[in-house]
Parts: structure tokens; C-alpha cells; sequence
């Protein structure tokens, strides 16, 4: 008997600034929509636990999208990408994240973002906190300078390798070996757009001095932060969480930059608290 | 001293050599690094994946292509099975405590999923500080 997945996964065509995104997104469930966007240079497979956990997917509708220049989300169709260099700005990724929203006629979804997402679910929080239900920003800080690199596809060396190998060390060194190296997999496949990703990572996003603009009454906002993560610090994102009025801030012990994919069974607690959190705040 | 530095270095030779991962993608692993554990130096040869030397305390002089400066308590933490948040890998040591590489950063990225895998065996054998 064949073993096939509920999780379902089609294509969108959106415009984002002009330009023409053809976006890949795999779902699965029922209930209010919950969207889930990767981190830097890798694609949705990140949520794949999610996708496939009933306990989850009976209650809300699990979205896991790649952004476009992503996994099986392509560059710009209507435009010579080959020709520039590619420098994800603050303002395109926010009208990505509310195009592709827009497109499934999504009602309040919550959003669920890490690390470069985790960052850029700060600016919805501050921009249009109306569009959506809670945001929960995982691995995120108000600034994270440093690591706009040439490295990253350096052409004396192996960019996939560099890529993934610095990856690695942002894991928990507990987290089980099979899924350390799904994650390490995946982020060799998306090494080339890592540093067009970390322009806005560490050069575009800086929230510094802006926090306190954010209204968690019109969103409520969870951070959460593993404990390993040595790019985002449990330190940096609790001072980040301070500055917000309301903000709830949840350290996850023993997990890594990659939660969701490092060690799911571990991250899974976490993500029905702040989820409970959630609807706690929004109880009438 | 003497004897279990050389001891050591016999145990970190072998997990080498029978490392899965390393005898993996290891084919073109050649570097010479220098780990600078404060109390000790250990100078560590690669060769085409093979470790073809490793010279305690090697002369000043002796040429690396990088290097790794810690005190040994740092080691100490890298070393365990499951280092303390922030000493479970170069990057993580390098960003947020006190870990410094030196020298030819390219040659170190041109190896870096060996050396890293290298590295993590420090896990198994320990460090000799």
C-alpha cells in the first residue's frame, strides 16, 4: 500500500512590485489559515513536520510557501534576473509575504516566520499588523549586521558547502543526526540566493529605535529563540521582545537557528504555547 | 604530558581515518591548520583526506594555512559530547566567545564540511588540555 502524504503542494502567479512570481506552496488542514515561511537560501520542506502533524492540521490550515528564487518557486518571469544582482530589500519582502496572502484570499492568517522571515514578520507586525491573526517570529532580532558576505558564493570555493557547513553550527548539537542533515541538505540547495537574502537579513532590515511603533492590541506577537542559536542569541531576541509592548518572548531549550526542521518533537511544545498564548490574547 | 599528547594524537589520527563522513567527501581534504589550545599546539596535516601528520607543539615557525586560538577551558567545553550553548562549533565559538581563526580564510572555507566534520571528533577524542 502505497504511503501517500495529505500534504498537497500548486503553484500561484502573484505580482510582487511588478514583477512576476510564480509561487509554489504545499498545504495541508483545516481551520484558520497559518502561514509558514522558511529561512534564508532554503525552501518549505523546513515545515515538513508541521505539514504531516494532525494534531495541527486539525485545527488550522498549514500554508508552507517558497519564496520566489527558492525551491520550486522560480526567479522573476517578466524580468532579466540573470542580469542584476540580487538584494532582497525590506519593502519587496513584506509585499511578497501580503501579495501571496492576497492571492489565496487568505482571512487573518497567522504568520510564522524564521530567521531572515522571522525578521521580516517584524515589519508586518509594524506595517500592516490589521492583515493578520498573530505573528509569531521565530530566530528574529530588530537588527542583525554582519553576515551580508562574499563567501557565500565565493568562486574559490564550494558555496553550497560554506553555506550548509555554517549552517550546521547553528543546529543544537543534540538535535537527531537524520534531521540535521535534511536541514544541512536543504540550505546546499539554496546557496546561491543566500546573500541576496542576507542583504536583507543584515543590511535592509534594521528596526532599531521602531519597536515600540508596534501594536500587539491590532496583532499579538510571540518571539521565540533556540537556546543554541548563536546568530540570534535567546539574549537578543528577549531585548528585542522587550521593546514591544505586549510581546511575549519563549526561549526553546536545546534547539538550534532551524527548530522546525532540526528537532520538530522538541519545537512542537513550543508552538502550542505560543499559539495558546495567542488565543488567549484574542479571547473576547 | 609528552606521552598522552602524542596518545592523543594517535586516537584523533584513527577517528579521522575511519570517519564515515569525512572518508565520504574527503577526496581533495588537504590543508595544514594549527589548533592553539593555550596550554599545548597541535599542528594537524591533511592529505588528500588522510591525516599525514600531527606535530605537538610545532616550531613558531612551522607554516599553516589557518588557525584556531582558544584558551583551553574553551577547548575543554568543545570538546564534550554536547557542548554548552555557543561551543558547539567554530562559528558559534568564534561569534560569541572567545574562539579566534587566523590566517588564509579562504583555504579554511575551500575545506570547511571536512574541517567541520574534522572538528566534531574532538567530541569522541577529547582534547589534550
Amino acid at each position: 500500500m502505497a504511503k501517500i502524504s495529505p500534504v498537497i503542494g500548486r503553484y500561484v502567479t502573484i505580482d510582487v512590485d511588478g514583477l512576476e512570481y510564480r509561487v509554489f506552496w504545499l498545504e495541508n488542514g483545516d481551520g484558520p489559515p497559518l502561514v509558514c515561511h522558511h529561512t534564508a537560501a532554503t525552501h518549505n520542506h523546513q515545515w515538513r513536520h508541521l505539514l504531516e502533524d494532525e494534531d495541527f492540521t486539525s485545527r488550522y490550515r498549514i500554508i508552507a510557501y517558497d519564496m520566489a528564487r527558492h525551491g520550486k518557486s522560480d526567479p522573476p518571469r517578466n524580468a532579466e534576473w540573470w542580469k542584476e544582482d540580487y538584494r532582497l530589500t525590506a519593502d519587496h519582502f513584506v509585499n511578497f509575504v501580503t501579495a501571496f496572502c492576497d492571492a489565496l484570499e487568505l482571512d487573518q492568517p497567522t504568520f510564522l516566520g524564521s530567521s531572515f522571515s522571522g525578521c521580516v514578520a517584524l515589519h508586518l507586525a509594524l506595517r500592516c499588523p490589521e492583515r493578520f491573526r498573530a505573528i509569531i517570529p521565530l530566530q528574529a532580532a530588530d537588527y542583525a549586521p554582519g553576515w551580508w558576505l562574499d563567501w557565500w558564493r565565493h568562486p574559490h570555493t564550494n558555496a553550497a558547502q560554506v553555506c550548509s557547513s555554517g549552517v550546521w553550527d547553528m543546529m543544537a548539537p543534540m538535535s537527531p543526526d537524520d534531521e540535521r542533515w535534511l536541514t544541512l541538505w536543504y540550505h546546499m540547495q539554496g546557496a546561491e540566493v543566500l546573500k541576496g537574502d542576507l542583504h536583507f537579513y543584515s543590511m535592509d532590515h534594521d528596526l532599531r529605535g521602531r519597536l515600540h511603533e508596534i501594536d500587539t492590541a491590532k496583532c499579538p506577537l510571540v518571539m521565540m529563540t533556540g537556546s543554541y542559536d548563536f546568530l540570534t542569541p535567546p539574549e537578543v531576541t528577549r531585548a528585542t521582545a522587550e521593546q514591544v509592548d505586549g510581546c511575549e518572548f519563549i526561549e526553546m531549550k536545546n534547539l538550534g537557528h532551524f527548530p522546525m526542521s532540526e528537532n520538530y518533537p522538541l519545537f512542537k511544545p513550543y508552538l502550542a504555547q505560543a499559539l495558546e498564548i495567542i488565543d488567549r490574547k484574542l479571547a473576547p | 604530558m609528552a606521552q598522552e599528547a602524542a596518545a592523543w594524537a594517535e586516537k584523533f589520527r584513527r577517528a579521522t581515518e575511519s570517519d564515515p563522513i569525512i572518508q565520504c567527501y574527503a577526496k581533495y581534504y588537504t590543508c595544514d591548520f594549527l589548533l592553539d589550545m593555550e596550554a599545548l599546539r597541535v599542528g594537524v596535516q591533511m592529505r588528500d583526506g588522510q591525516v599525514h601528520n600531527i606535530e605537538i607543539n610545532p616550531a613558531p615557525l612551522d607554516p599553516h594555512h589557518f588557525s584556531l586560538h582558544a584558551p583551553a577551558e574553551t577547548w575543554r567545553k568543545m570538546s564534550q559530547k554536547h557542548p554548552p550553548p555557543f561551543f558547539h562549533g567554530i562559528w558559534a565559538a568564534s561569534v560569541r566567545e572567545d574562539l579566534r581563526i587566523e590566517g588564509n580564510i579562504t583555504v579554511l572555507m575551500q575545506n570547511l564540511r571536512n574541517f567541520t566534520a574534522q572538528f566534531e571528533l574532538l567530541r569522541q577524542t577529547g582534547v589534550p588540555v
